[in-house]
């Protein structure tokens, strides 16, 4: 709102006041104009260079790091088959047909009578009935096209083994031999060390 | 320069008007190529000099309740051939010098030689690269492109690669792997060699698997094809597909199937199903259809066993649905669990309906009990008719018979109720009562008795728990059950199919020790579709556990087991079914004894 009458204001006060008279005069001679120094010139060209070689540099840096990445990539992607050949692998081990094959051939039978021991008590919970008959071939039952030709594990302690005899057998024709130790679980209280 | 300098506007304003002229037609070639046409051309320059890749989004995995993968996507390969080239000459190889092991040499591959070497690695003989490849050269002689093997797996593709024949191109594949095979395959279902889901889960839960190819391209260097930095543009970005998580556990699964092929197998049935239902909340543990298709090859499978019968073939349930009708009755409060009735062998209703029982008596002093305990279709059909045919109707309807299950399967069926009470015959009036002129699936029929285990009320059946994506989990909506029958009502059948398991005539075949278990057999006529009945039967067990608090419905049903044509084929899967899931879920045994009921006064 100030603006208004402080432009207003002035205006008529400027009409009435007396033109200044104009007079030529010489312009100033210029003080002996100095040479251009070489200095700036070397500085101005030499900046130039730089630029330009740091500017190759750089390109040549990020062509290199291009193949450094490729070389990289083309080394994720055959570790990435590696991995999924692997995977593969251990899905196929790990599915039920072929730990229960594997089962069958260690001699190991299914007891469809769960009896459960409790630990706050010791009471026994369910009625204990042996498990009954041989474990019939489990594998043709439930088909998996990709375990065929996939060695079992007794099989393959075979391969490993071939002078040392066979274990699985070893343990079934010789009662007397030392049994393994089955590992511990969480499951069971153990003898404590103290 | 007279005429001219006469008029010197003329000649600035002609130079005017041609310089205006000049300027304008370039403003429209710029405009024309910067703004019309800009995407086009730009388009057009890029593809010219950068190379397009395609970035392959993965299919989800299918998962089990666990977090066990029972279908993931892999990468494989087709490996192509270029006739042309191959038939082109021989090619060079760098080989070390044997003369002197720091040199190589030069040495000339002929194409038998680098065909047998190809055919080696992808098990064909070297004849038949050679016949695929001249057979094409014969069709056209500068054929560019022959497949000679499809979806090798990586190994193979790595020996391919190792050979470095110039004139063959591996392709990448992606494709579609079951880790456990035939494993839940009835329900998983599979996809065909192009990716496209065609049966079972795979189908039907397509929306949430399918990735999105994606697209990207670069320009490239001349000789070695590296990528140029800071040219790479992404046309389509890649989507991989969610996770879809299932109710079925995968071990259970495999046991069930297990169990159900070797009986199958023993009584030379033609197929059977069983369904593990968790009686509080409708989620199938276990559906096992039998024969399975092993989804990874699915042509090994005759095309009618490759789906799941649980869910698409309907059959007549037969004496385990008296359960429901006597649910039904005492839910009514026409009777209850020691309710009397006087059951003849033959019974003549007025309405001229002619019943049965399966074995001769005398007339019998049954209990309601007595009548499930001895499965007595003319003691059921006194109790039935206690009830209008349309009430009888209403509850099956709410039991969820009659309609798809809230799974919606892929060619699931809804079963038939024979129209409804008004297209009943006199006959149908009383069949209805014990299972006969109506049809269910095998899932539910363990509906049902979730129904009868879970106090009366239904939950919906559920198949999946829900599809994680890139979005997050998009769970499966919470399942809220609807009470069917009263508490009570569910009660006294339970303890009444209780004693069917202690004294029924299967009571030693299928015993669990330490547990009370309530069941009902069935073995029930298989219509021929011209309105007869074929010789063999259906033969089912369903029921539930622990009885005092069931936690678990097992269904079972073979269909025509030609060397036991009885439910004495169905009762030893009953049993090693719950044996194993009551094993697997640690479930606490029974305490005390079921409650007596007597079966006859």
């Amino acid at each position: 709102m100030t603006a208004l009458p402080a432009q207003s204001a002035p205006a008529p006060r400027r009409s009435p006041a007396p033109k200044p008279e104009r007079r030529l005069r010489p312009a100033p001679e210029p003080g002996g104009r100095a040479k251009p120094r070489l200095a700036y010139a070397i500085i101005a060209l030499g900046g130039v260079a730089v630029i330009v070689v740091v500017q190759l540099l750089l390109s040549i840096a990020v062509a290199q790091g291009a193949y450094e990445i490729d070389s990289y990539q083309v080394r994720q992607a055959k570790l990435a088959r590696e991995e999924q050949k692997l995977s593969e692998d251990l899905d196929r081990v790990e599915s039920p047909q072929f730990l229960a094959a594997n089962a069958e051939a260690l001699g190991m039978v299914p007891n469809a009578n769960p009896v459960y021991l409790r630990l706050s008590d010791g009471a026994v919970l369910g009625e204990p009935t042996a498990a009954t008959g041989g474990a019939a071939a489990s594998g043709p039952l439930v088909p998996n096209a990709l375990i065929s030709g996939v060695p079992l594990v007794t099989e393959q302690a075979q391969v490993q083994t071939p002078n040392g005899g066979t274990p699985g057998e070893a343990s079934v024709a010789a009662p007397d031999a030392p049994p393994v130790a089955p590992p511990p679980t969480d499951g069971l209280p153990t003898p404590a060390t103290h | 320069m007279n005429r001219t300098s006469r008029h010197p506007m003329r000649r600035i304003l002609l130079a005017a008007v041609v310089l205006v002229a000049l300027v304008g037609v370039f403003v429209v070639r710029l405009v024309d190529l910067q703004v019309v046409r800009a995407a086009e051309l730009s388009e057009e320059a890029e593809g010219r000099r950068s190379t397009s890749v395609t970035v392959y989004g993965a299919r989800g995995d299918i998962v089990d309740a666990n977090g066990i993968v029972l279908a993931d996507s892999v990468m494989r390969y087709d490996i192509a051939v270029s006739p042309k080239n191959a038939s082109a000459g021989p090619i060079v190889r760098q080989q070390p010098d044997p003369d002197d092991p720091a040199k190589t040499v030069r040495v000339d591959v002929p194409l038998e030689q680098s065909a047998a070497e190809l055919g080696a690695v992808l098990g064909l003989t070297g004849e038949q690269v050679k016949g695929i490849i001249d057979g094409k050269l014969a069709e056209n002689p500068e054929s560019d492109f022959a497949y000679v093997a499809k979806l090798v797996d990586t190994a193979t593709y790595e020996q391919v690669k190792a050979l470095d024949i110039p004139w063959v191109v591996p392709w990448e594949h992606p494709s579609r792997r079951y880790p456990n095979g035939a494993v839940a395959g009835n329900l998983l279902g599979f996809v065909d060699p192009d990716g496209n889901a065609v049966a079972g889960l795979e189908y039907s839960e397509d929306e949430c698997l399918a990735g999105e190819d994606g697209e990207l391209s670069y320009l490239h260097s001349l000789e070695d094809w590296v990528q140029i930095p800071g040219t790479e543009v992404i046309h389509k970005q890649a989507r991989d597909g969610g996770t879809l998580r299932l109710t079925i556990d995968s071990d259970l699964q495999w046991m069930v199937q297990r169990i159900a092929e070797a009986q199958v197998q023993a009584v030379g049935a033609d197929w059977a199903t069983v369904t593990v239902m968790e009686a509080k909340t409708g989620r199938l543990l276990a559906v096992a259809d039998v024969p399975t298709v092993d989804p990874n090859d699915p042509a090994a499978t005759p095309e009618g066993d490759r789906g799941s019968r649980s869910f698409t073939a309907p059959f007549e349930p037969g004496s385990t649905f008296k359960a429901i009708t006597a649910a039904s009755v005492i839910d009514a409060g026409r009777a209850d669990a020691l309710s009397q009735v006087v059951a003849p062998y033959r019974y003549l209703p007025a309405n001229g309906a002619d019943v049965n029982d399966s074995f001769f008596h005398e007339d019998t002093q049954y209990t309601l009990t007595g009548v499930l305990i001895d499965s007595s279709n003319t003691g059921m059909s006194l109790f039935g008719e206690r009830l209008s045919d349309q009430e009888r109707y209403d509850d099956m309807l709410a039991f969820g018979l009659g309609e798809r299950t809230e799974v919606g399967f892929p060619g699931e069926e809804p079963g038939d109720l024979h129209g409804g009470p008004d297209e009943w015959d006199n006959q149908t009036k009383y069949a209805t009562m014990f299972g006969q002129g109506l049809t269910t699936t095998a899932v539910q029929i363990a509906s049902a008795y979730q129904t009868l285990a879970n106090g009366g009320v239904r939950m919906p059946v559920r198949l999946v728990d829900g599809c994680t994506d890139a979005d997050g989990e998009a769970a499966a909506p919470q399942s809220e059950g609807t009470r069917v029958i009263s508490e009570n009502a569910a009660d006294q059948t339970s303890q009444m199919l209780e004693r069917v398991y202690l004294e029924g005539w299967l009571a030693d075949k299928w015993e669990i020790p330490g547990y009370r278990v309530a069941a009902k057999t069935g073995t029930a006529q298989v219509p021929d579709g011209n309105g007869g009945y074929l010789r063999g039967y259906l033969v089912s067990v369903s029921g539930f556990a622990p009885a005092d608090d069931p936690r678990f419905i097992v269904s079972v049903s073979i269909m025509n087991p030609v060397k036991m044509n009885s439910s004495a084929a169905s009762a030893p899967v009953f049993q090693q079914v719950m044996s194993q899931v009551l094993k697997k879920y640690r479930t606490v045994p029974s305490g005390a004894p079921a409650p007596e009921l007597p079966a006859t006064w």
